[in-house]
């Protein structure tokens, strides 16, 4: 056939069925058809939209965002007043949904390694205490967990007149946590410097440490040194000057506490159920980073006479965390993204306070959505490209 | 081999007193051997591990005492009100009676009594239709599982739904109902005899041993007969109306994530497909909208959908809450579920794909023959975890006014009767939730099991 093909002269439906079955023809085709399909299904949207707002009178700009809100916001990180405009709104969205997600992951990274350790452990005890307690964390929704923590636990808490107390300076009660304020005096800017100068002295001398080692094989003893400038340094400081720094208690006035740092129970609600939602799958992780490590690895340092502190510092976790670090971040992603259940418990994250309220109030539907979902879709695309790099940079160097 | 054992043998014959007798072996220390030895090594090995072993065991009874006390021990079984549970046992013990009370509508909600057949027919009709898949002896699996996913829905959103049916709609459901009685046909068919339904049919009516044209004409008069057959079942069907507003409780949990489901396998497919094309096009498009809807949270896309599906469409065009909540929730599984999808695709060796192309398959006959059983082999654990995720995920629409399971639990306590009612129906539905996604994830676990069987030496 084909020599026929070649050979002969092709008719005309020949022709066409060779144009046709052309893979760069076809291509093409297929494509112009689909992005047809695609205009048009959003061409069509766009015009119901726009008929549809113009009959109920609503507008797309984004000239509401000077306006004053008019609403007040019952936690907010940065100062928020009740006349401020809307886009001041959208600014303590995103810091209150920051500093959950902040907050969050650090509790959580912490839980979820001691409960994966736990996991681990050859005690049969404690490794099915940990099972279960997976087991039985993430096979129940995270909504009906933040819902039970806050209604089931928050808001049964007893009335500030008879608070929980513990050393004299934090309070429990239905209205959250009361604990003492620092209140900074004169020259604790010092301290704060002498922090600051101590981390960076830590980093540098552990660096030359490390480059030391690498070059001449001598194990320069980092731990005090380090300890010495991070916390020693600022500490010195702070004493040296007096030590600068008063606390404000909270004090019962009446019915309700005054002074001191108020944390209001659907933070702290929120806060324990994320935190404790995403140790069990952070602990799973953990889990699996360790077991991937071969135990020829641990053996091969054994056998070299490498301790077994070292061995685990230096042989077996940085293998792990080649494992664990990507799925770990992307858990700090769901976390971030599972904070937005909020709402459900009316503490002002961003969704809460601006895809809701704003919305509701403003009535401007299309800017708001684009906005929250720019939100959370600048976050998570500035994460997987950081965590791109961070893959190129680990992957495993194959000679 | 025996030339060179000779002399050693020989040897030894000469010596017969310093032959190797090996000593019996000891038995193990007393003190690793049975019950006491498997403590010892596992929980009591060393002082700290002891004391670690202590203090885990008494937070495992401080826990589950505290549970057994509060559910069972100190628990109300008989009561008319919330006040006369606190009046018994006061806030120590549980109070059922308003859970048993309430247990009609967390399960259906607001359904209508009368018509809460219909729901169970529905289920008992997907039991019916899903177990077959777990036959050894049923063949024709992958049709089977197909129009479970396809077909069923339609079946089942009449019987949910009722009301009027103009004859597009009772066509479509007819054609769930045959779909049925096929499946039935067919596995009752395998299991018996070992041959499909339409073969039988083929035998049965002595046509055995004509063309295939002419068996082929047979087999599709036969389906037609059970088309003909559904739609006289169909038509006969007349059901009354009932609102989605009504819908609720366990019913409506599984009708969400039962709708996510059926729509982002094949919608995950076609996306995952689209993004892994050479098309550039395609490509791009099918990777914006993946991304798009994983990088934000269910409930803003539910709250999207919530305010701007009403705009999007044509003035007059009403879609009530339930099915904005649906058409969000499809569209966050299908992204998640492409994603799994391409991750099983990625995970077949080129090889595969030249092999099919060697052997002459277009790019669907590949896909559909080589590729895809291969991938959707690997990808099943996934897939499953996917459906736990989307299972708890549900819950969300709670947020946007829907009557869930959740809601109708948190509803419990606004009963005047049972007013402030919460921690028992909240532990009542945990313990569903956790049955559901516990089973499933061990399942997933057993079947990760047995199906990489082949690659463990």
């Amino acid at each position: 056939m084909a020599l026929m093909d070649s050979t002969a002269t092709p008719g005309a439906p020949a022709r066409y069925a060779a144009f046709f079955n052309n893979a760069t023809v076809r291509s093409v085709f297929y494509q112009v058809l689909t992005l047809a399909c695609v205009v048009g299904l959003i061409g069509y949207l766009v015009a119901n939209t726009i008929e549809n707002m113009s009959q109920r009178g609503m507008s797309a700009g984004f000239d509401f965002l000077g306006v004053s809100a008019g609403f007040g916001i019952g936690f907010a990180l940065v100062p928020y007043q009740e006349g401020d405009s809307y886009w001041r709104v959208f600014v303590v969205g995103i810091a209150n949904t920051m500093l959950v997600a902040v907050v969050g992951i650090v509790l959580a990274t912490l839980l979820g390694l001691v409960v994966g350790l736990a996991r681990l452990s050859s005690n049969w005890v404690i490794s099915n205490v940990a099972r279960w307690y997976i087991e039985i964390l993430r096979n129940t929704p995270l909504l009906l967990q933040i819902i039970a923590w806050y209604f089931g636990v928050f808001t049964l808490l007893p009335r500030p007149r008879d608070s929980l107390g513990w050393f004299g300076g934090f309070f429990l009660n239905n209205r959250g946590l009361y604990m003492p304020a620092p209140v900074p005096g004169d020259g604790f800017a010092l301290t704060l410097l002498a922090v600051a100068a101590g981390l960076v002295g830590a980093v540098l001398f552990a660096r030359r440490a490390q480059a030391i080692r690498e070059a001449t094989g001598r194990i320069v003893p980092t731990a005090a040194p380090v300890l010495g400038l991070a916390l020693g340094l600022p500490l010195a400081v702070f004493f040296v000057t007096g030590a600068p720094l008063g606390w404000d208690n909270p004090q019962l006035r009446g019915f309700n506490f005054v002074g001191g740092l108020n944390i209001p129970p659907s933070f702290c609600a929120l806060i324990i159920a994320l935190s404790i939602y995403t140790s069990c799958f952070i602990a799973e992780i953990v889990r699996a980073g360790v077991q991937s490590v071969s135990h020829g690895q641990t053996e091969a340092a054994r056998a070299l006479g490498v301790p077994p502190g070292r061995t685990m510092r230096s042989i077996i976790l940085p293998q792990a965390l080649r494992v664990i670090i990507p799925p770990l971040i992307s858990q700090y992603l769901n976390l971030t993204k599972n904070s937005s259940l909020a709402i459900a418990i009316g503490f002002p994250d961003l969704v809460s306070v601006w895809m809701h309220t704003s919305l509701n109030q403003s009535g401007r539907a299309i800017p708001i959505v684009a906005m929250t979902m720019g939100f959370y879709c600048l976050v998570s695309l500035a994460v997987s490209l950081l965590m791109n790099q961070y893959n190129r940079r680990i992957l495993i160097k194959e000679r | 081999m025996s030339d060179v054992m000779t002399p050693a043998g020989s040897a030894f014959e000469a010596t017969p007193a310093r032959r190797f007798t090996p000593k019996p072996a000891r038995p193990a220390p007393a003190s690793t051997l049975g019950l006491r030895g498997w403590i010892r090594q596992n929980m009591f090995s060393s002082a700290p591990n002891a004391l670690v072993t202590l203090l885990g065991l008494w937070l495992v009874y401080v826990f589950v005492s505290a549970i057994v006390s509060w559910t069972l021990v100190n628990a109300v079984w008989e009561a008319a009100s919330r006040r006369e549970c606190l009046d018994q046992v006061g806030r120590g013990g549980a109070c059922w009676p308003g859970v048993v009370a309430w247990i009609p509508n967390l399960i259906y909600g607001l359904y209508p009594k009368d018509q809460v057949w219909r729901i169970n027919l529905a289920a008992l009709v997907l039991v019916a239709w899903a177990i077959p898949l777990w036959l050894p002896r049923v063949r024709s699996k992958l049709a089977i599982g197909l129009s479970l996913v396809l077909l069923f829905p339609f079946f089942a959103s009449y019987m949910f739904l009722g009301g009027e049916k103009g004859p597009v709609w009772s066509a479509l459901i007819a054609l769930g109902l045959a779909a049925f009685f096929w499946v039935m046909a067919t596995s009752a068919a395998e299991i018996a005899t070992g041959r499909s339904f339409g073969r039988l049919v083929v035998v049965a009516l002595g046509a055995a041993g004509r063309s295939d044209a002419y068996r082929r004409r047979l087999h599709v008069a036969a389906l037609l007969v059970l088309y003909v057959a559904a739609l006289a079942v169909t038509a006969s069907l007349s059901l009354s109306f009932v609102q989605t507003r009504l819908w609720g409780g366990l019913f409506l949990t599984v009708v969400i994530s039962g709708f996510g489901i059926a729509f982002s396998l094949p919608a995950g497919i076609v996306l995952a497909l689209g993004r892994r094309s050479r098309m550039p096009l395609i490509s791009l498009l099918s990777t914006t909208f993946i991304e798009l809807f994983r990088s934000v949270p269910l409930i803003t896309i539910l709250f999207m959908f919530n305010t701007m599906l009403p705009l999007f469409l044509p003035a007059g065009v009403e879609v009530n809450q339930l099915v904005r909540a649906i058409v969000a929730v499809c569209l966050f599984a299908s992204a998640y579920m492409a994603e799994i999808i391409r991750g099983g695709l990625q995970a077949i060796p080129r090889g595969q794909y030249e092999a099919a192309s060697a052997m002459g398959l277009g790019f669907w006959q590949a896909t559909g023959l080589v590729i895809m059983p291969q991938a959707l082999k690997i990808m099943i654990p996934n897939i499953v975890g996917n459906f736990i995720g989307l299972f708890k995920d549900t819950t969300l629409v709670s947020i946007v006014g829907l009557f869930d399971l959740l809601s109708m639990a948190r509803a419990v306590g606004e009963d005047t009767r049972w007013l402030g009612l919460f921690l028992e129906p909240f532990f009542f539905i945990t313990m569903i939730y956790f049955v559901v996604c516990f089973s499933m994830s061990q399942y997933s676990l057993n079947l990760e099991n047995r199906l990489s069987a082949g690659q463990r030496r």
